[in-house]
């Protein structure tokens, strides 16, 4: 079964509310899990993980201590929302400082559409490297990838830099109109999920909707 | 107040005006509304309409398809009819079956199509569809009309016309989902195609679809019980049927939560405004057609019915307006220079918000060939704009705060008024709701809807940040802030897209939500039945899809002339 591109935005937005992040991050993290499942990437399947290990945990230690060359996270793992949004948000001064290094970070695969963001935005080719994984944005977006780099629990010495070629070797990536969430994935997200829903009251049941309870007039 | 945007098309009337939930609320179609746009286009590239399956039999059971075809594709409503027992007829979202169900199919569809659909459809949220489909909706009767109509037909008699008018239509929609849900095609699979460019034009398409098969279906039903004597509806009578809607608070949310879109919809009317004030004089068909149309819409507010005491007063007022409106023709004429611009000014002088927002709309029905290009700029890309730009600097951002939330920063967001409502999504339905801060325990489920506040909290943060400071750098302290950011952000470049009221506070009535954007559907009759729920009847007077070829596609919004409705 294949989800539209809505559901899988919509669903990776509240799980990342449910899960603890800001509504601003979590429409960020909707947008990010939706560009990679459009690219046949396991967006769903990052964030459901990333979520599972950082709930609760608070954004002071999740997030850059410091946004000079070298980016680290007090608590020791950088969230890539949190990391990924930076990048973004700071797309000029990336462009014209030409690159950064990031240490530990959790499920990096997340980042990849903020990357892709600061290279439009900034207007220079940017490219991404960890273990396993080299990501290019610069007409197109490419990609080379093992496995084990694309699914990575964690990965540092993340390099995030001004290149103009692609790596060799690399795939295009493009961007079609469905997206998967594999059942695990969504059973997590779908729990994160829940917990931005309001239980039901008989008062709310009455008066939240506003409507009468019959139609047959 | 100085309007802030001049164009072109001369001054737009500013923001601060526009943007009020009374005002909102006030709302009227108009020749840029999405069923108008949809019927000019079918109209002008020449639509064909078929129906290959109608397979429905005596007791109301069975599927139809109903195609439309076009210069470059063909799409379906693909509709199960179902019999329904009244105790399970509700038209809340919360319902579980329905008297008919529905799929806009991309194309037409196969056996297999159908019947893949059959097993999913009358499931409605509980079914799934896929990318092959547009929309998924549901309808039920009028049980009071309905029963009449058939009666009527099936002994060979006309329903009567005064209780065809009392109700307006014989089955109601409530939802009609579209882009992606449950499944269905994102609209960014069709937004490049130029019949869907325009907002909701799959929507509206299937609604209008939905009123031809309702018709059909009464007409059969008439017939499989007495095809001895049933007659069919006359067709000027038939005319006077609608397809109907019940609207809750799932739609409310919308204004909100696609700002730049709604800037689009809201730029384009005061653009249209605009031109019709900048016009040096007023040609003699203008003038003609423009008391033609008035005569038609005061029929229209005469035959408006509603029991909400909220909008019984405006009706009240709306045609007290139109009397004046017509008093000040016969007095004033539309002669001189700038007419339309003098007419303008002294509405806004002398009209409640009913009568200045149904003259916006009456202005532009004369001049189709001025306005009616405004529709292609209704439709907005909401990924463009929607990455914040971390390097703005904090001066400029409080620059945007102050201008934009100017209202909410002068309100005091600790009374309990001013936060007395909540927004959430129910667990039960996962549908928006509205509901009490105080009495029920909903503040940790509170969607961002109100940026007001949120504006003056970002406000208050923004004092420990010098000018020179970057948003990004804000951003990374105060991830909070970073839902206002984007919304101050896109604000900045469109100014329309923002509410400026509060719409968290106690007084707040989500109805007027409702309205501005049934008004842009091109809604009809708004019927309130609470503070948050709202009855509308759309396409009333519109042509079928069998008439559109030879009659009128864009003349049916206001009744027609001579018909003695009223």
């Amino acid at each position: 079964m294949s989800h539209s591109l809505y559901e899988v935005e919509a669903l990776a937005r509240r799980a990342a509310r449910g899960a603890g992040l800001s509504w601003g991050l979590a429409e960020e993290a909707g947008r990010s899990t939706r560009w990679l499942a459009a690219a046949g990437l396991p967006g769903p399947e990052a964030l459901a993980d990333w979520l599972s290990r950082s709930e609760g945990l608070p954004h002071d230690l999740l997030c850059p201590a410091d946004v000079g060359a070298t980016w680290t996270a007090r608590g020791g793992t950088l969230c890539p929302l949190i990391a990924g949004a930076a990048l973004s948000d700071m797309a000029a001064e990336l462009a014209a400082r030409g690159g950064v290094t990031l240490g530990p970070t959790g499920a990096p695969l997340l980042m990849l559409p903020f990357v892709a963001a600061a290279a439009r935005a900034g207007g220079a080719a940017l490219a991404v490297e960890w273990a396993g994984l080299s990501a290019h944005f610069g007409e197109r977006v490419s990609l080379r990838a093992t496995d084990a780099g694309l699914h990575a629990a964690q990965a540092t010495g993340i390099r995030v830099a001004r290149r103009v070629h692609p790596p060799g070797g690399a795939c295009a990536v493009r961007p079609g109109s469905r997206g998967h969430i594999p059942p695990r994935a969504a059973e997590t997200l779908d729990a994160f999920a829940h917990r931005t829903y309001a239980p039901a009251t008989p008062e709310s049941r009455l008066g939240g909707a506003g409507a009468g309870l019959t139609d047959n007039d | 107040m100085q309007p802030k945007e001049t164009t072109r098309d001369g001054p737009l009337r500013p923001p601060e005006t526009v943007m009020r939930l009374s005002r909102l609320g006030a709302f009227h179609q108009s020749r840029l509304s999405f069923m108008r746009v949809l019927l000019r286009r079918l109209k002008a590239e020449a639509w064909r309409f078929d129906r290959p399956v109608f397979d429905i039999d005596a007791r109301g059971v069975g599927r139809a398809v109903y195609c439309a075809h076009g210069p470059r594709r063909s799409y379906s409503l693909v509709a199960f009819a179902h019999d329904l027992p009244p105790e399970e007829r509700s038209d809340r979202v919360i319902a579980t079956a329905w008297d008919a169900t529905f799929a806009l199919f991309d194309g037409v569809p196969g056996t297999d199509d159908l019947d893949r659909l059959a097993r999913n459809v009358p499931l409605q949220e509980a079914g799934r569809v896929s990318e092959r489909e547009l929309s998924l909706s549901r309808a039920n009767r009028s049980v009071r009309l309905w029963d009449h109509v058939v009666d009527s037909l099936a002994v060979g008699h006309q329903p009567d016309a005064d209780r065809v008018d009392a109700v307006g239509y014989l089955m109601r929609t409530t939802a009609v989902y579209g882009s992606g849900k449950f499944g269905a095609a994102d609209r960014e699979a069709v937004a490049d195609r130029p019949e869907c460019r325009p907002p909701f034009q799959v929507e509206m398409l299937s609604v209008w679809l939905t009123r031809a098969f309702v018709m059909d279906l009464a007409e059969h039903m008439a017939r499989m019980r007495a095809p001895a004597t049933a007659v069919p509806l006359d067709p000027a009578l038939r005319r006077r049927f609608g397809i109907g809607n019940s609207t809750g608070l799932g739609m409310a949310p919308f204004l909100m939560t696609h700002p730049a879109l709604i800037h689009n919809w809201i730029a384009a009317r005061e653009t249209a405004l605009a031109r019709m004030r900048a016009l040096p004089r007023a040609g003699a068909e203008s003038v003609a057609a423009f008391h033609g149309i008035l005569a038609r819409a005061r029929r229209h507010a005469a035959d408006w019915r509603s029991d909400h005491p909220v909008q019984v007063k405006k009706l009240v007022a709306l045609r007290a307006d139109l009397d004046r409106l017509a008093a000040y023709l016969e007095a004033e004429g539309l002669t001189g220079d700038h007419p339309w611009d003098r007419l303008w000014r002294w509405a806004e002088g002398a009209l409640s918000f009913e009568g200045q927002e149904q003259l916006v709309s009456l202005m532009l029905e004369p001049h189709g060939a001025l306005v009616d290009d405004l529709a292609d700029t209704m439709a907005a890309d909401e990924a463009r704009g929607w990455r914040i730009d971390g390097a703005m600097t904090v001066g400029t951002l409080r620059g945007i705060i102050e201008d934009v939330y100017a209202w909410a920063l002068g309100v005091d967001w600790a009374a309990p008024e001013a936060q007395a409502r909540v927004w959430y999504v129910s667990e039960e339905k996962l549908e928006p709701r509205l509901g009490e801060r105080e009495a029920e325990g909903l503040e940790p489920y509170e969607q961002p809807l109100c940026p007001g506040r949120d504006a003056a909290r970002l406000h208050a943060d923004l004092a420990a940040f010098s000018d020179s400071d970057t948003t990004a750098a804000v951003l990374l302290r105060h991830p909070e802030h970073r839902h206002l950011v984007r919304r101050a952000q896109i604000a900045a470049g469109c100014p329309y897209s923002e509410i400026r009221d509060n719409t968290i506070a106690a007084g707040v009535l989500p109805i007027d939500l409702l309205r501005a954007k049934l008004s842009f559907f091109g809604a009809c009759h708004f019927d309130p039945r609470s503070d948050r729920w709202v009855r509308i009847n759309m396409f009333q007077h519109a042509p079928f899809p069998h008439e559109l070829a030879d009659g009128a596609a864009d003349d049916w919004t206001y009744p027609p002339p001579g018909d003695g409705a009223a």
